[in-house]
Formats: C-alpha cells, structure tokens, sequence
C-alpha cells in the first residue's frame, strides 16, 4: 500500500463523515443516537444522549410507522420520506436511508441513517403545484404523440380523467388533430406559440380559448414536453365584440349625422371632423384640420369659453368661417368631455343655418309679396274715393253754374281744392311707401326710440288734454334696428292713438301709454290708448288696404308703412281693439329673426 | 210729397255731393252729423231709403247695416250700400259675404260702385223709390 493510498484511507475514515451535505447518524437498538455527522446536526440540532424519535419528530415514544424497527427486524435497507422538526423547531421535510450495520454473528446493533433535507425542494414542488392546479385557466403537458401527460385540476373537474388521452380528443372530441396545433409548432421550432380555439361546451355554447404552448426541455434544444395554457376568452371576446359595435354604431352616427361634429382632445388636436362638418365648413377629404384651422373657423373665444366649462355653450345663432373667409350662419353647441375629474377633451356640434335662413328670407319676402298685391288692391279703392271727391266737386260747380247757386259754386270749388290737395298727399304717401328704402340697422337702443317719439307728441297731446307717457320698468339691451324705420312706425302708431283718442265718444280718449320691454326673446314696443276703439270690420280691414276712418285726414298708408318696416326687421304688428274701449297695439320684433349687423358695426 | 233718402258717407266731400244730385232728382235729403246716433237721425227724419257707405269712422257701414237689418224698427226701410272696395259684379254677393261674415244676413237692396256714376245713382234710387 502506497503512503498515498493510506493517506486517503485515513482521510475517508477521519474526514469523508463530517464532509459529506447528508446528516448522517448511527442509531443503537435502544433507539439511542450514538454518532453524527454535523450535517446531521445543523438539520436536527444537539443528538448526544437522546432518541432518535425525540432528535426526528419531537416525539416522547417510538414512532408509529418506525422504518428502524423494521430494518433491525429484517435486515433490510430502507427508503424512506419523512416529516420531522427542524432544529429550528419548524417542520422539515427529508428522505431517510435507512441501512443495517451487520456484525460477524449477524446480530444487528446499530443503523445508519442518511438523511436528505428536501424542505426547500419540497416547498416549491408545492407552490408549483398550486400554480399548476389553481391558474385561471386550463393548464396541460402534453408529449410528442399530442397525449396528455398532466393536466390541472381545472381540466380533471371539467373532463374527468385526462391523462393518456390526445389533447384534440379530450378537448374538442375531435379523432385527428387540429389543423391549427400551436403544440405541434413548439414541438417543431422549440418556440413559445399562441392560438384561438373554439370548443363547444357541454350545454352547446361556444367557448374560446387563447391557447399559449411553452417548450419543456430537459437538454438544450430538445423539446420533450410542451406546456399549453388555454385561458376562456369568450367573455373578453364578447366584450370586444359589443365595444366594437358600440364604436360602429357611434361612427356611424358621427359619419351620418346632419349636424358638423368636431373632437378635439386635450392636447388640443382635432380628433374628429365629420363629413357634415367638411360639408358646411368646405373643408374637402383628406385635408387634415389642424387645432389653428379649427381656432379660425370658429367664433373668437369661442373655444376658450367651452374649455373654461363645465356645462355646454350655445350660441343659437352664429358664423363660422371657411378657411376662404365665406362666413356661414350656424348654431354651435360647444361642450367639455369629461370622465369624472379627467378631462377627455371637447367637442362642438355645428348646426347649419343656411336653408333655415333661406327658409325666412323667402317667407319674408313672400310675406312681403302678399302684401303689395294687397296694397294694390287696396290702391284702387283710394283713388276711387278721390275720383268720386272730384267728381262731386265737377257736379257742385256745372250744377251751381247751371242753377246761378253761388254757394254750390263756391262748394264745388272747395271740393275740387280738397281733393287735388288730398291727391298729392296720397301720392307722396305712395311712393315714400312703394319705393320704401331697404332698411339699414344699426346697434340701436330701443326704449331711446320711443322716447324721442313720445317728445315728438308731447305738446300736440298736452294740447288736446291726452296723458301721453312712455315706459321702460326694465332694461331692454342694445338691437340690430333701422333707427328711422322704427322712429316711423311708432310715429304712426301714436299718430293714430291721438286720433282715436279725439275720435272717442263719451268717457275716455284721455291717456296713450307707450311702453318698450323685452318678452320671450323679442323687443316689445306697446301703444295702448282708450280712445274710439275698433269694430270688427274696421280690425280685419285694418293692415289689408289702404284703409282708414279719418275721412280726407288719412291716406291709409301709416299702418301699411309700418307693417312694411316691422316685416322688413322680420317682426310682427299684433292689435287688441274692443270698440269703444281703445285699442293696443303691439311691434314684436324677435331678437333671432333680426337682420344680422353689417361687419363693419360693431356689435354693442 | 218727396221720397226722404239718408245719405252716410264718412268722407264729407262725398255725402255732400250725393244729397246735391239726390236733391237735384228731386229727393229730400237728410244725412248723419257727427257725434250724431243712427237711430236717432232715422226716428227724426223718417227716411224712406239709406244711402250707407261701407267705411265710416269709429264704426264701419257694415256695422250700421247689421244693426239696422237686425232691428225691428228699422229692417224694412231699403238699402244701399255704395262703396271703392269692389264692383258691383264682384260684390253681390261673394263680397258682401265675404265682408258680413253671417249668412243670415239679407243682401243690400242695392249696390253703387264708387267713383259714383250720377245718373246709374238716382236711376237705382228711383228704382228703389217708385212713386
């Protein structure tokens, strides 16, 4: 024997028990460790003097299942998985060897026990398997031939026993396997693949699954096993699907809608720009409108206004601008989106107003249309009336010659007089109204136009004991109106109200009350007397033709002007008149029917 | 004795040329005076026709006309309506319906278009006045 050689034998008798990582110990018959290893002891802690039960399990008497026993029974070796106590008094887990040391008489007096700490091996064995059981989703391996190998314990509850059996059998019931095999292709390439599966579930519905495979490998690039994961995606599917058709269906309506839509989100760029808004704006497809094109097409500080939201603008009535500078008139509805605290961005709806302003105009003018044809019916009946004067005057003079009735001369010359003097009124009055003049407005204060017409009145009224006074309880704002136009029509309506007033018989006759207010959106003007009142006849001949009951001290034409210039502003007359008891009349003029101010005035 | 005939002409100039021709035919004549009630004229002067104008200050001839046609007193004396408005083709009666508003309401005796034509005048009247 080599020096060398007894060397190592010294070193495996001294050294190999204290260097090897398994506990080892030596047990006597009577259970008592007689000699470990400090592998042994940094597993179990101190051993001299005590059991082998009480240095494993903490335990006072001889295990129930004790593997020593039997091996001192029968000489045989054991294996053996045990649960014990740590040094540190947690539970250890260890596989035990467990081998019988023989003597020349074949007595046994002492084991050997080999123990292997698998605490932490078993640890995550464990947490592995809860994974693999409790993952939401169904979780296979699966071998070359497509055959289950393990399955879940979401498969085992949902298919029964899968084990062995083809992974497109079990899940799909289908005799060959799928054209689609992501399983297959991980097998091939060793690569991480995904697929969709759809299978039908017990009850019939469909179910999808997004299925993941993963190469299991034991060797580099040598797939043995793959692991696929199915996750039910038929909720999410459904999800996506109502999300997409809510998303169409908003498109849609978007797309279609008659009205311009425009998104802008919060960084300020223009997200959304329908075809209605490309329509009125003139905006042609494919042009990109960037938030400085949007800020030029709509009304200054218009946007500033909706960002301060919260709550919506409206401007009913407004321009837009093309990029060319054509002002189009539209209602705007700005608002602020808004999710909760967050601010999603804003959108505008656009209203075109063209057609609807088309619309107007083209009553108006019909309006005005239906009202010259009226006053030329109404013209005939007027120059009837001075033929019949002259007439009359021609009749008074001849018959007066005739006769040597020098009183009836002198009355036939004054007819004539009066009615040539009556026919030039008349045709002043006709041709300041058939010619009228287009109405021009101007930011006009309206209760200031009747008061100057009230001061016009002043000494004729006080001169013929009427009460004449003007009201305003409360501000009526600045209005786009023909300041003259107006000054006329009022200039009539209390020319005609003094009048009824000397025309009144008995009680009244005494008070005209203009007053100018604001009601449901429009500027109001009133004249209100008590004098003669108005029959029926006289109310529905009224505005319809050259009408008047002030025998040779009217042409008919005041109300007819004034109807005309109140039309013109795209306002209405309205008349109360009970006979006797005085008569009301009322200028509407609503503010939204009111021609647009010129560009060039500033709006007040 | 003469026929009576009331003229009511809210123009002056007119109903005083009306009563020259009417007296010149040989008519008496009576007319309303300002401030002056219909009625009161009628029980005064007994006409035995009414020359009415259709417009008339503060009420209009068709308002008297109603009020005469409806009354017991004074429906059976004639009359005659005279006015610009219309001739007399299109006014009996499309017109005179269209401007009375009441169906029950009897037609004019007689219609003179204005400008009045003097001697087509005193012929209606004649024919509404025989001797």
């Amino acid at each position: 024997m080599t020096s060398q050689a007894t060397n190592l034998d010294a070193w495996i008798r001294e050294r190999l028990f204290a260097a090897v990582p398994v506990g080892i110990a030596i047990i006597d018959d009577a259970y008592d460790v007689v000699y470990a290893n400090p592998a042994f002891e940094r597993m179990f802690g101190g051993w001299k003097g005590r059991k082998c039960y009480d240095v494993y399990k903490d335990r006072d008497t001889i295990c129930p299942k004790c593997q020593g026993g039997a091996t001192f029974r029968d000489g045989q070796p054991r294996v053996s998985e045990e649960v014990g106590r740590a040094r540190d008094g947690r539970v250890a887990r260890y596989i035990k060897h467990t081998f019988p040391i023989v003597d020349d008489e074949g007595n046994i007096p002492f084991l050997v026990e080999m123990s292997t700490d698998t605490t932490d091996i078993e640890w995550l064995r464990r947490e592995h398997q809860a994974l693999f059981d409790q993952v939401p989703c169904n979780v296979s391996l699966i071998d070359k031939d497509l055959r289950i190998v393990r399955a879940n314990q979401r498969i085992l509850d949902k298919f029964g026993d899968a084990e062995g059996r083809y992974c497109y059998e079990i899940f799909k019931g289908l005799d060959e396997k799928c054209e689609e095999c992501p399983a297959q292709r991980t097998f091939t390439d060793g690569q991480v693949h995904t697929g969709h599966s759809l299978v039908h579930s017990r009850d019939g519905r469909p179910v999808h699954f997004q299925v993941t495979t993963a190469p299991l490998s034991l060797a580099d690039g040598q797939t043995e096993l793959v692991m696929e994961m199915a996750v039910d995606v038929t909720k999410t599917l459904q999800l996506e699907d109502d999300l997409r058709i809510a998303h169409a269906f908003l498109e849609k309506l978007v797309s279609t809608s008659k009205d311009g839509i425009v998104a802008i989100d919060e960084s300020g760029d223009v997200t959304v720009f329908n075809p209605a808004a490309r329509e009125i704006l003139a905006v042609v497809n494919g042009r990109q409108v960037s938030a400085s094109d949007l800020a030029e097409m709509l009304p200054p500080g218009f946007l500033a206004q909706v960002r301060s939201g919260p709550g919506h603008v409206l401007l009913p009535d407004t321009t837009v601008t093309t990029l060319e500078g054509v002002p189009i008139p539209v209602r705007l509805v700005g608002v602020r989106l808004d999710d909760g605290e967050r601010v999603l961005g804003h959108a505008v709806s656009i209203q075109d107003l063209r057609a609807r302003k088309q619309l107007e105009k083209e009553k108006l003018d019909a309006e005005r249309l239906a009202a010259v044809g009226q006053t030329v019916a109404g013209l005939a009946h007027g120059v009837k009336n001075l033929i019949t004067g002259l007439e009359g005057g021609m009749y008074m003079l001849n018959t007066g010659l005739k006769k040597g009735n020098s009183q009836r001369i002198k009355q036939g010359w004054e007819m004539l007089d009066r009615n040539i003097a009556r026919i030039s009124v008349f045709v002043k009055d006709f041709l300041s109204f058939s010619k009228g003049r287009r109405i021009t407005v101007a930011p006009t204060d309206p209760p200031g136009i009747a008061t100057e017409v009230v001061e016009l009145y002043a000494t004729r009224a006080q001169e013929l004991g009427i009460e004449l006074t003007h009201e305003a309880p409360h501000p009526v704002p600045s209005a786009p109106l023909d300041r003259e136009g107006l000054h006329e029509c009022l200039t009539n309506l209390v020319g005609n109200a003094i009048d009824a007033c000397q025309m009144s018989e008995g009680e009244g006759g005494t008070h005209v009350r203009v007053r100018t207010f604001e009601h449901d959106g429009a500027v109001v003007f009133e004249v209100e007397d008590d004098g003669c009142g108005m029959d029926y006849e006289v109310k529905r001949k009224v505005f319809t033709t050259f009408f008047t009951t002030k025998g040779l001290g009217g042409t008919g034409l005041g109300l007819l002007t004034t109807r005309k210039i109140v039309q013109e502003h795209g306002g209405r007359i309205e008349l109360e008149s009970e006979h006797g008891e005085g008569t009301t009349f009322r200028i509407v003029l609503p503010r939204d029917r009111l021609p647009a101010l010129p560009d060039s005035v500033p709006a007040a | 004795m003469p026929k009576k005939v009331m003229v009511i002409d809210d123009e002056p100039d007119i109903q005083m040329y009306l009563m020259a021709a009417l007296e010149d035919g040989g008519y008496q004549t009576c007319s309303l005076e300002p401030g002056a009630s219909v009625e009161s004229v009628i029980d005064a002067e007994r006409p035995d026709l009414i020359v009415l104008d259709i417009m008339m200050p503060r009420r209009s001839g068709i308002s008297i006309y109603k009020r005469l046609r409806t009354s017991e007193a004074y429906r059976h004396i004639p009359i005659m309506l005279i006015s610009g408005m219309s001739s007399a083709k299109d006014f009996m009666p499309e017109g005179f319906r269209a401007l009375v508003q009441d169906d029950s309401m009897p037609l004019p005796d007689a219609f003179v278009e204005k400008p009045v034509k003097i001697s087509s005048f005193i012929e209606a009247v004649g024919a509404l006045l025989p001797d």
